[in-house]
């Protein structure tokens, strides 16, 4: 029996595969309680609600590792400049997700330029075609390993697509995929060399140069050629981070959701002839499953200036780990909230996707691959089930998860289905 | 202070008090009324704050729809004639007493 007062969130691999009872077990102690003299873990709803949208106490540049050693010595009741003038020397400070106001909005506005209303529309009729082609590759096994075979190359493939990737360079993009953060024993984040996103750079500074030297009518013109809302034109520099950004954080996120979602219909076959009788109820299932399942089970807040969470005084260079499963599955939000209910009245405020200005820019892109991915399942298979061959009988099943505190993903699913 | 009340689909009703200058999208998630979401944060980049402004007095005391709120819209198909997005519309105090209805889902 794990002693909850003495683990170490950051380390323990029973608590990262199986993190229910020990957000239990935090919860008990009040809204926001220490987890070790330099964390504060933030269980409670509206209390990590509050945090998501206060952008003046608190900074996302460690969101996504966490604690880490400051390159300054904190000093006084506001280190807001501090953190801007050493933010160079802290792993990922840069990146879109990691920055904070002023500067953020005008990268976020790089990115929102890529995920235009009118590209997702696009790309929402490619992911038909895009589903269907994976479900080729295995149809006539009558069975699939879910990751490997369908939602990671759907999921690469689909933001190539959004991006504009020239065809015949997508075979490479599918290969380039790495290491993730809070990866229990995975890669430290000084070391930043072994990103796979880099390679993705690559490519994208030289179509975004060849665009903007040759213009043409397609998707990569478009995004070398986008400003800033104040008409002055991003740099290569800019623009390439945006795109490798979308492409780093729209792959694992989606590809898990998406395994979540198809576990939970194979071993609930009522619901499954529930969704298929009417798939107007993909839409609600899909904002449960996020809510229960969602990939990212945690992110980081540095406190910038002395604040009060629930209770507790807090002071600059802490940090502050909202625990979004945890906030999720609040019962004082959500009523019986550890169950699946597609009648829930109130799935869609669930924060699966963060809020505020970090709020995920590529939801509408995760939702419709999830959709897309149900209704041709759907419309070509008869019966999805659990391949017990692989995952045991009914009453012992066997699901194993990323050794990862702030990523929850199964890492494979098998599956069984008849053809319709 | 300015009294907005905002209803769910399901008919629940919230009265908030909102200050000028704020947007309509902040001043009820300063109030947690559940059926604005405001993912974005107030960038007109998600559709998630759509609001339904029944009375044509209130809409002539409001800005009209810029470009990326009319895209934002389309985007979500969004059938209900006076739809706005929340986050894009300051309060003034001629709001005062403006009844504002909310979609059932904000992701549709």
């Amino acid at each position: 029996m794990t002693n909850y007062d003495s683990v170490d969130i950051f380390t323990d691999v029973g608590v990262a595969t199986r993190p229910d009872p020990f957000i239990e077990h935090l919860r008990s102690k009040g809204p926001a309680t220490w987890l070790r003299p330099d964390v504060v873990a933030v269980t409670d709803y509206a209390t990590g609600l509050a945090i998501f949208r206060d952008e003046e106490h608190y900074s996302t540049v460690n969101c996504t590792f966490g604690p880490m050693e400051l390159p300054f010595k904190v000093e006084g009741d506001d280190i807001t400049d501090l953190i801007e003038a050493h933010r160079d020397q802290i792993p990922y400070g840069n990146l879109i997700l990691n920055q904070d106001p002023p500067h953020h909005a005008k990268s976020k506005g790089v990115l929102m330029g890529i995920i235009t209303p009118k590209r997702l529309k696009e790309n929402e009729e490619f992911l038909v075609t895009l589903a269907d082609r994976q479900i080729d590759e295995f149809f006539k096994d009558g069975k699939f390993e879910v990751i490997t075979q369908y939602s990671q190359p759907f999921a690469t493939l689909a933001i190539a697509d959004l991006l504009g990737v020239p065809e015949e360079d997508r075979p490479t993009f599918k290969t380039l995929t790495g290491s993730l953060p809070g990866e229990i024993g995975g890669v430290a984040p000084e070391d930043v060399s072994s990103n796979p996103l880099a390679q993705i750079g690559i490519f994208f500074f030289k179509y975004i140069e060849d665009r903007r030297a040759n213009p043409q009518k397609d998707v990569l013109t478009d995004l070398a050629l986008q400003k800033y809302p104040d008409g002055t034109l991003p740099s290569t520099v800019d623009i390439v981070t945006a795109a490798t950004f979308l492409f780093g954080a729209g792959q694992d996120t989606s590809v898990r959701l998406i395994a979540a979602m198809l576990r939970y219909l194979a071993e609930d076959q009522e619901l499954q002839q529930r969704l298929r009788a009417d798939y107007s109820l993909i839409p609600k299932f899909t904002e449960e499953v996020l809510r229960l399942e969602g990939t990212a089970k945690a992110t980081f807040r540095l406190v910038k200036k002395k604040v009060k969470i629930g209770d507790i005084e807090v002071k600059p260079g802490t940090s502050v780990m909202l625990m979004i499963r945890a906030m999720n599955r609040d019962g004082k939000r959500f009523e019986n909230p550890a169950d699946l209910d597609i009648a829930r009245r109130n799935s869609q405020e669930h924060v699966a996707f963060g809020r505020g200005i970090h709020a995920c820019a590529g939801a509408p892109l995760a939702r419709a691959e999830a959709r897309v991915t149900l209704e041709r399942l759907f419309d070509r298979t008869k019966n999805i089930r659990i391949n017990e061959a692989k995952h045991g009988p009914a009453n012992a099943r066997e699901y194993n998860y990323w050794k990862n505190y702030l990523l929850r993903g199964i890492t494979e699913l098998h599956l069984e289905f008849d053809p319709a | 202070m300015v009294k907005i009340t905002y209803i769910e689909a399901n008919g629940d009703k919230q009265i908030v008090d909102a200050t000028p200058g704020q947007s309509l999208m902040q001043a009820a998630t300063r109030a947690a009324v559940p059926g604005i979401l405001a993912d974005c944060g107030g960038a007109a980049a998600c559709g998630t704050c759509r609001i339904y402004v029944d009375d044509a007095n209130y809409r002539a005391k409001m800005p009209p729809r810029s470009e990326m709120e009319d895209a934002m819209i389309e985007f979500h198909d969004d059938s209900e004639p006076h739809v706005r997005l929340a986050c894009q519309i300051q309060v003034v105090e001629e709001f005062d007493g403006m009844v504002l209805r909310m979609p059932e889902s904000q992701h549709s």
